[in-house]
């Protein structure tokens, strides 16, 4: 940096030189100077420089010190700072060098301000040294002969100056090569050392602006080593299995320091280091015996050393040595408890032996066998069993009794003392009391109080409880005198059942159990909750209960939570050992959504959402209604059917009627004398009285075959319903009247097929005027429903329109049904008339029958006269035309007069259409 | 005798009694060292006899047990000045031998050199404790060996070393005489005890 701007500096000189017009003398020749020339200035203080000019330059080109302008870098300074010396001379002065910078230059404003550089020169800003801190040195033992010394010290602030820092160090009469730090400025390493000799050690920082010494560190480097740490170090056995032997190598000679040591040993596998105490080995030495260890057991060694009298360093700790003292017999007998099975006989045991695996410190070697002996106190004859066992369990099956197992443990040196459990007959002495467990840490505490007589020793029993696995029992034996002890490798989250059991002198206690947690979680998963019953105000809920892996503790309580879709949730805690639970004011026929939390100490977990909707009905609501309607139903339909069978020939004649077969109709002999010629015997019975004599009957020869049946009865019902219609009906050719035209046709099936069969039959009738054997003759009509196709020809131009199709049905109807299944509700009276005829008088006391009961508000006197078939069809006729009033509306819709009418039976048709009887 | 009555006093004279003493045998073990490489390096028979170096008091001495700690103080500081001297000749013949070929040897002579120094300088401690005047080093010091051949040279580089073997146990022995409590600086030591 220096250099840099000294050139920039000569580099302006030059410029201005060249312009100099008073070069003669040479190149180079500068109009002035600065002074100082490139200062280090302390930071904070003031600075002044002064530029002076040269005589030739003020000369030749009127240059005077009231021209001079200072500038920092390129910033101008201010004129208040400069200061006309002479007229050569100016300077400027700064209160502050930290307000300095570089380069400062001295100008002029030559002629026309023209800005010329007359020198410059580079400031340099620092601070002097402090004085270094806190030196200390330590004397590091590299080899054998081979020692440095390395000193440290603070350094102080930093100082912005390049600082050289020296360790000096000499003796009273002797001075030593100064240490010059490399790259650092703290610490140096002096290699040349001596000893018992005290040596003043110091430290010099040194720059531009000033020198700093430390205080001197006086010492003699024998009281600062750290010394190697003692090599080749082995590992002997000693003659004992409690001893090991160590041997090793100083590395520095009595003559120049004595050493005291450390040794420290652990056992393979355990981090905690044991040592040998310090007064043990305070003197110089090269081997010693580490006595107390225990037997065959594998320990690591390692020392170290410092100079006997402590002043100076602890050496590192030497490379680990491993050594393994010899086996010794065991030191006491394997913890011994048992299993007894009585499943397969109470009177014959499976006694499991199981005894633990001594611990290496107790084993003191290599196990090679157990012994086991068993002696039978039930019996003293009986002889003492022996087993020799490698496996840490055994398994006898013995009789019901009381025995005493003792279990020695041996190896290459000898056996252990014995260790001996009694197998009492009954466990039948005092059990603890008081069990109860306390989580410490990682470790679960059992405690328990002890019973009142004297125990020998307790076994504690546990076993992690599993709804997937047996309990696997683990065990442990404690003292008589303790009251508690600490399970280790208890996994938190798992529940244990832990069993205690007192073994004293003459027999074993009962053992009391308790289950614990090491730490108890929130539940891994909630019940899953489902109803069992669902009502209109209530709900029974049930879950089955998380599996012990599931619970993660003790569950305290479970919660249920309910609400609907819209309401507010219901909480209910309900017992751990419940797992049911029955939801009540609910509301109906309303979603409810139900979730059901398990809740441990720690921490709840819910379960899934379930939805149920409650009923509508409660409980007998449904049958409260369905049984009073189910009832009236069948009350209803048992009086239709008791109806029904009261009216059966009613109905089936209704819904079989008797469909005359045209084509064995006997039209030929409708004559007027018909009634006179056709010697009609049975007719002759049926009109005893000859109230029916003119009327002309078309007898249909198929229905001879058909005596009355119930459902020929059929058309009198409908002719009384039609009485009763008619009398609001006063006539009417739809009035399906008896007495309505002769063009009135009259379905043989159905309503609905009454204006087909109207346009479709061709009406065989006349009406009757003539009395009967001397009567006055009824204006009776008689007419024949026969569709016989004689009629094609007037039918078909008046019924044209839809009529050939509806004939065409009807005449294959009749071709099928040959009248007997069709039932024409309209059926004329007379032609009923004419089949009551043919009924017999049972069928005639049925139908009274009928009548009486159906419509008993018509009280007509057939019922009376039944013993004889005259009065009973003179009564039915004289109600037929009582009661339906026929005769004035027939005789408007038909206006022929009795005189008019003639006495031949031609149909009607003919004298309309021009019919010609066949 | 004044200075030495004082506690502090006593405690410097102890230390310098026990630095001095583990500095001399430090001298020993490293001139014992450096005789066996000066031996084999120079090529020399360990067994060699050597006449005794000219300007070196003799370590043994008759009566030692009757010296007073003085007489003990004065004997040893003289001859470490001499050993002084005869170590920086020997190493500046050394390197003139031997240039740099060398300088592991160079550099123990060089160390048993500072440790001569510092045990002269210890012995001067001593001594102004017992406040006792330093006799002043003669100024030219031991006349200047003769011009001595190069075997010479060895050879006397042998008997030097082996000098200063013996010194140094003496040493330790004078100065453990001093350390005790009871020994009175002017009074001779126990007759128990004897070089």
């Amino acid at each position: 940096m220096f250099s840099r701007w000294n050139w920039v500096a000569c580099g302006f000189c030059l410029v201005l030189n060249i312009c100099s017009p008073d070069a003669s003398g040479g190149l180079v020749q500068s109009c002035g100077h600065i002074i100082p020339e490139s200062p280090v200035l302390a930071l904070g203080s003031n600075f002044t420089a002064l530029c002076i000019l040269n005589e030739s330059c003020l000369d030749f080109g009127n240059i005077y010190a009231s021209q001079i302008i200072w500038k920092i870098k390129n910033r101008l300074v201010p004129k208040e700072q400069y200061r006309e010396i002479n007229r050569t001379v100016s300077s400027v002065t700064f209160n502050d060098t930290s307000s300095l910078a570089t380069p400062l230059t001295c100008n002029i404003l030559a002629d026309g301000q023209i800005e010329q550089n007359i020198y410059g020169i580079t400031v340099t800003v620092g601070l002097a040294p402090e004085k270094p801190k806190n030196l200390s040195c330590i004397v590091h033992q590299l080899l054998r002969f081979r020692y440095v010394m390395t000193c440290t010290w603070n350094p102080g602030r930093h100082t912005f100056l390049d600082t050289q820092f020296r360790l000096r160090y000499r003796w009273p009469e002797e001075i030593f090569p100064d240490c010059i730090p490399k790259d650092v400025n703290n610490s140096c390493t002096i290699t040349d050392i001596q000893f018992f000799v005290n040596t003043e050690i110091w430290v010099e920082a040194t720059n531009a602006l000033g020198k700093a010494k430390s205080d001197p560190l006086v010492v003699d480097p024998i009281d600062i080593v750290k010394p190697l740490p003692p090599q080749n170090v082995s590992i002997s056995s000693g003659i004992l299995p409690t001893v090991l032997q160590l041997c090793w190598v100083n590395w520095i000679s009595d003559a120049m320091m004595t050493l005291k040591f450390n040794i420290r040993y652990r056992i393979v596998g355990d981090t905690n280091w044991m040592e040998v105490p310090s007064e043990d080995t305070a003197s110089p030495r090269t081997s010693f015996s580490v006595q107390g260890l225990r037997p065959y057991t594998e320990y690591i060694f390692s020392i170290r050393c410092m100079k006997e009298d402590g002043v100076g360093y602890w050496s590192d700790w030497s490379e680990e040595k491993t050594g393994i003292t010899t086996e010794d017999q065991p030191s006491k007998g394997p913890p011994i408890w048992r299993i007894i099975d009585t499943s397969h006989s109470p009177a014959f045991w499976t006694v499991h032996l199981i005894w633990k695996a001594l611990k290496p410190f107790e084993a003191n070697g290599v196990i090679l066998q157990y012994e086991v002996t068993v002696r039978d106190k039930s019996s003293l004859s009986s002889p003492v069993k022996k087993y020799n066992v490698t496996g840490t369990n055994h398994t006898l099956q013995l009789r019901e009794g009381t025995y005493e197992v003792s279990l020695i443990a041996r190896n290459s040196v000898g056996a252990s003392p014995p260790s001996v459990l009694l197998i009492p007959a009954s466990n039948s002495k005092a059990p603890v009391k008081n069990l109860r467990t306390l989580p410490k840490h990682d470790k679960l505490w059992v405690g328990w109080t002890a019973p009142n007589s004297y125990v020998l020793k307790y076994v504690i029993e546990w076993c992690l409880v599993s709804s997937s696995s047996d309990c696997i029992i683990e065990w442990q034996i404690a003292l008589g005198d303790v009251q508690g002890i600490d399970l280790k490798g208890i996994k938190p989250f798992k529940c244990y059942l832990i069993t205690v059991y007192p073994l004293y002198a003459d027999g074993q206690g009962s053992g009391q159990s308790v289950k614990a947690y090491l730490k108890q979680d929130r539940p891994s998963k909630g019940p899953t909750v489902q109803t069992k019953k669902v009502g209109k105000a209530e709900a029974v809920l049930t879950w089955n209960h998380l599996t012990v892996e599931e619970q993660n503790g003790f569950i305290r309580n479970y919660t249920i939570l309910y609400k609907t879709i819209d309401g507010n949730e219901t909480v209910v805690t309900v017992d751990p050992s419940k797992t049911e639970y029955t939801l009540s004011s609910l509301t109906s026929d309303t979603l409810y959504t139900v979730r059901m939390m398990a809740s441990t100490d720690n921490g709840s977990r819910t379960g899934p959402d379930f939805t149920f909707t409650t009923q509508k009905f409660g409980k007998g609501e449904i049958e409260a209604i369905v049984v009073p309607v189910c009832l009236a139903f069948l009350l209803i339909v048992l009086l239709g059917v008791l109806f029904c069978f009261n009216k059966r020939d009613l109905i089936k004649k209704h819904i079989w009627p008797i469909v005359p077969d045209p084509s064995k109709s006997n039209i030929a002999q409708w004559s007027p004398q018909v009634p006179a010629k056709h010697n009609f015997s049975s007719k002759d019975q049926m009109y005893p009285e000859g109230s029916f004599t003119d009327v002309s009957v078309v007898e249909i020869e198929a229905d001879d075959k058909k005596s009355f049946s119930e459902q020929d009865l059929k058309p009198f019902d409908l002719l009384k319903k039609e009485k009763s219609t008619s009398e609001g009906h006063s006539s009417g050719i739809g009035g399906s009247s008896c007495m309505s035209s002769p063009r009135q046709s009259v379905s043989d099936s159905d309503e609905g097929e009454t204006t087909q069969n109207t346009s479709s039959t061709v009406q065989y009738s006349t009406v009757v005027l003539n009395g009967y054997r001397d009567q006055t003759p009824v204006q009776v009509f008689s007419r024949s429903e026969s569709t016989q196709p004689l009629l094609d020809s007037e039918e078909r131009s008046e019924d044209h329109a839809g009529g050939a199709d509806s004939t065409a049905q009807r005449q294959q109807y009749f071709r099928q049904n040959g009248g007997q299944d069709e039932t024409n509700t309209d059926r004329p009276c007379f032609e009923r008339t004419k089949q009551i005829t043919h009924a017999n008088e049972g069928d005639l006391v049925g139908f009274v029958q009928l009548q009486i009961s159906g419509q008993s508000s018509q009280p007509l006197g057939l019922g009376m006269e039944k013993n004889t078939q005259e009065a009973a069809v003179s009564n039915v006729l004289q109600t037929c035309t009582e009661g339906q009033t026929v005769r004035p509306e027939t005789v408007g819709e038909n206006p022929l007069s009795v005189d008019e009418m003639p006495k031949s039976y031609l149909p009607q048709t003919v004298r309309q259409g021009g019919y010609m009887p066949q | 005798m004044a200075a030495a009555d004082s506690p502090s006093a006593a405690l410097r004279r102890r230390d310098l009694c026990s630095r001095g003493i583990r500095l001399a045998g430090k001298m020993r073990a490293d001139v014992v060292d450096l005789l066996d490489a000066y031996v084999e390096q120079q090529g020399l028979d360990a067994s060699a006899s050597v006449a005794a170096v000219e300007g070196v008091p003799l370590a043994a001495v008759e009566r030692w047990d009757e010296q007073t700690g003085t007489q003990r103080l004065l004997e040893n500081l003289a001859a470490y000045r001499a050993f002084r001297a005869l170590l920086a000749q020997m190493l500046e013949e050394q390197r003139e031998q031997l240039g740099e070929a060398d300088a592991g040897l160079g550099r123990a002579l060089a160390a048993v050199l500072l440790q001569v120094s510092a045990f002269a300088y210890h012995l001067e401690e001593l001594l102004r404790l017992e406040s006792r005047g330093i006799p002043g080093e003669e100024g030219d010091g031991p006349p200047p060996p003769p011009r001595l051949s190069l075997f010479e040279q060895k050879l006397r580089g042998l008997g030097v070393l082996r000098e200063l073997a013996q010194w140094a146990v003496r040493s330790v022995r004078d100065l453990r005489q001093l350390a005790k409590p009871s020994s009175a600086t002017g009074a001779a030591p126990g007759l128990a005890e004897s070089p």
